[in-house]
């Protein structure tokens, strides 16, 4: 091994080591996800799925039958979930940071 | 250089494991200190990328200084081979291909880290599952299959040289492809593993993956195609698939990965499916690990794979104890995996998603048991009964004609079920499109009645109309709601609805290019080919072209030398073009390799009927002293790679973030839906 060699594999090294293990300033997990947050992206995809058939709808593709039923099935399954929000919300230790939520569509 | 690269190696396996077992002490141990100990794992993992990247620098600078004193070098590159293709040395035998690996899993894992703070604790599950494998790799390299191995006794002068095989540009493109998208898997299995694991509530995991999936399926799509164009411009056989062990191997993980882009939709939807989906993605990435085994291994003979080597046993022990964690863990968890909703109608969105999903799925296990049973048969009957293209051919057709029935009807279905009205307003002008073609066809002369291809061309090439006519007829609708609202024309809206929800709608662009993929496949249908000994001035008469030999001649160059022919072709008394089919003897490797020359051209006056005229420079007969001539016509091919455009366009563009945020007003109690919904 060439003194070149054997400085090229220190150097390697010391920056590995320096990089991993130094870590200034204090440290913070986020909180464990909650029943709530996770119904709130529920509610969030059912509201999705409103918006969607709504808009397949107003494009003709489902008679107005159909629509009803299933606007009708899905606000259900909203009204359950919010529901079940409102009921955690009302125990405080059991909900995740509580704010005004908006959603970004994606 | 050999002892840098090695050593290099040396820590990347040392951080590849500290990244993996710090990381799951962090995990498991809930106590101060621990998110000190898995931000040094997730650095560590982070650190592995700049290791791993280093010993490929080291080994690429190897092959462009011509240090042959390293074994890998000497086997696979020479001091004439052209600077690309140096680079290419890369992965072109089996320990730099698994530092290629190794390379691309580091850089996935490397972004991976780098984005932690969307979910930390899911990217830390995730974290731990991509060090896992990394190891296993890294192991590989470093005790198995070094790149670094040193020659013995004196220098070698000049080196073996690259295979002639990939000495074409698109194999410097087609293996990073295949391989980002075989690596790419273990991105999605890591984050639904770790999601397994953790018994992650709600399925927020699939939203973060979701680009990272389509992101790899993309790649391991191009990755087919190429493979696939390049054996078509290289090979000379006139194909473009041949039922390899090797091309099996790279279908097999993209039928799977294609069944969970979609099933997954359902999770997303309506929470269904999720151990269909877990298990799916675990096959996804186990069926990319055994493609990368039988590459490897030996254990099955194919044109791609490597020679045999013992790395195949540590392959198989990989695959088993993966399988085998998996599964503890399902079983463990799997309570957690428990559907939110049921099936309730055989006519709705959901049951065209599992019915796409056991089609695709069969089409895998076709292709698994024609890959493994030579073998299979080898070690019950003791002799090798080879499964040729015939056996395949006989499911895979009927299934993609039915997956093409599929992707036509799925996306016009409603969630839950659908009426019989409903399908009326649908499938009524599509259908008429679809049937119309049919009629068209039959007219110019395809008789289904009298050869079963010309009935699955037509069949092909009606359900191909029936995608595209459902595809556009989304398009125009939907456009024509945005175009109501806001005043805009058509065109515009159709933008507009796009951008409103990019995923959906470049799913359907990718629709379209599968449609155009399968148009081009029906093509082999109406193939036709005449090979034959031309001396000078010899015609050569094939559909409405005639081939005329002008003359014969020959080129030497450091790298190989050739023969080539030169043939004008005519049509009718029109010359349309010159063609120069040529064959290479590459002296280092001391091997030959055939380059067809093809001009896509048009045997009809409609456009849409492009054929490839396909001709092969076959060799000199040894009796004679004349060349062989071998000319192909091949309908419809160009479509093949036209689809692959779209697709890819199709996949870019699904990939683009949605146009505008919505905000959504939530009631205090449960008695709202969105105002407004539906604009």
């Amino acid at each position: 091994m060439t003194p070149f060699v054997l400085c090229v594999c220190l150097l390697f090294t010391a920056a590995v080591v320096f990089y991993v293990f130094y870590l200034p300033g204090t440290l913070k997990l986020d909180p464990k996800k909650t029943r709530a947050a996770y119904l709130r992206e529920r509610r969030d995809v059912v509201y999705d799925n409103l918006r969607d058939l709504n808009f397949e709808f107003k494009a003709g593709k489902f008679p107005e039958a159909d629509y009803q039923a299933m606007k009708a099935s899905l606000e259900e399954e909203a009204a359950a979930i919010l529901a079940e929000i409102a009921r955690l919300e009302a125990a405080p230790s059991s909900v995740g940071p509580i704010g005004s939520p908006t959603k970004q569509k994606n | 250089m050999s002892q840098v690269g090695s050593f290099a190696l040396l820590i990347a396996l040392v951080l590849a494991v500290y990244s993996f077992l710090a990381g799951i002490l962090a995990l498991v141990r809930e106590s101060p200190g621990s998110e000190r100990l898995g931000e040094t794992a997730r650095r560590a993992g982070v650190a592995i990328f700049a290791a791993v990247l280093f010993a490929a620098v080291v080994l690429v600078m190897a092959a462009f200084r011509d240090d042959f004193s390293i074994a890998y070098i000497f086997h696979h590159s020479n001091r004439d081979l052209p600077g690309p293709y140096k680079f290419a040395v890369l992965w072109s035998g089996q320990e730099g291909s698994l530092l290629f690996w190794s390379l691309l899993l580091a850089a996935y894992g490397f972004v991976l880290r780098l984005r932690h703070k969307t979910d930390q604790r899911l990217f830390a599950y995730a974290s731990v599952i991509i060090a896992g494998v990394q190891i296993f790799f890294l192991l590989l390299l470093n005790f198995a299959a070094h790149p670094f191995a040193v020659m013995q006794g004196e220098r070698a002068v000049d080196g073996n040289g690259l295979n002639p095989l990939l000495q074409y540009p698109e194999m410097v493109i087609h293996p990073p492809m295949l391989y980002l998208g075989y690596v790419g898997m273990t991105i999605p299995f890591a984050f639904a593993f770790g999601a397994l694991v953790m018994r992650y509530q709600g399925e927020q995991w699939i939203h973060i993956t979701r680009r990272w999936t389509m992101v790899t399926w993309m790649f391991l799509t191009v990755g087919i195609f190429l493979g696939a164009h390049w054996a078509y411009a290289v090979l000379g056989w006139g194909g473009y698939w041949g039922w390899d062990p090797v091309e099996n191997a790279s279908l097999m993980p993209w039928l799977t990965g294609t069944a969970f882009l979609h099933s997954v939709m359902m999770q997303e939807k309506r929470g269904m499916m999720k151990v269909w989906n877990m298990w799916l993605v675990f096959a996804t990435f186990w069926l990319a690990l055994l493609g990368t085994f039988l590459t490897r291994s030996g254990i099955i003979s194919s044109v791609h794979a490597f020679a045999q080597s013992s790395i195949g046993e540590w392959f198989g022990w990989f695959l088993a104890v993966t399988f085998a964690t998996f599964a503890l863990f399902f079983v463990k968890n799997k309570a957690h995996l428990k559907s939110e909703h049921r099936l309730e109608s055989l006519v709705s969105r959901e049951s065209s998603f599992l019915f796409n999903n056991l089609l695709l799925l069969l089409a895998c296990f076709t292709v698994l048991w024609g890959t493994w049973f030579p073998k299979i048969s080898e070690l019950v009957e003791d002799k090798k009964i080879t499964v040729g293209a015939p056996f395949y051919n006989k499911v895979a057709i009927p299934v993609a004609l039915l997956l093409l029935l599929m992707t036509a009807v799925g996306p016009l279905l409603a969630w839950r079920k659908t009426s019989l009205d409903s399908l009326k307003r649908n499938f009524l002008w599509p259908s008429l499109g679809a049937v119309a073609v049919g009629i068209l066809m039959m007219i110019f002369g395809v008789r289904p009645w009298n050869d079963i291809s010309y009935f699955y061309a037509l069949m092909a090439a009606m359900l191909g109309v029936l995608v595209i006519l459902t595809v556009v007829s989304e398009f125009v609708r939907g456009g024509r709601v945005i175009s109501r609202h806001t005043g805009q024309n058509l065109a515009a809206s159709v933008v507009h609805l796009w951008h409103r929800n990019t995923r959906r709608y470049g799913g359907y662009i990718v629709h379209f290019g599968v449609a155009m993929v399968v148009i081009g496949i029906l093509g082999t249908a109406f193939n036709q080919d005449k090979e034959k000994e031309m001396g000078f001035g010899d015609k050569l008469a094939l559909g409405p072209y005639t081939l005329v030999c002008q003359s014969y001649t020959q080129d030497d160059n450091p790298n190989y030398g050739n023969e080539w022919a030169i043939i004008k072709v005519f049509k009718g008394d029109e010359q349309i073009t010159t063609l120069y089919p040529e064959r290479r003897f590459y002296k280092a490797s001391q091997q030959p390799q055939t380059i067809p020359r093809i001009y896509p051209t048009f045997t009809g006056k409609n456009p849409l009927l492009i054929t490839d005229l396909y001709v092969v420079y076959e060799g000199v007969n040894q009796d004679t002293g004349r060349p062989i001539i071998k000319a192909h016509l091949n309908p419809m091919v160009p479509w093949i790679w036209t689809g692959l455009l779209v697709i890819i366009f199709g996949t870019l563009s699904a990939l683009v973030p949605n146009a505008a945020a919505v905000r959504v007003t939530v009631p205090a109690r449960a008695q709202a839906v969105p105002a407004g919904a539906g604009d």
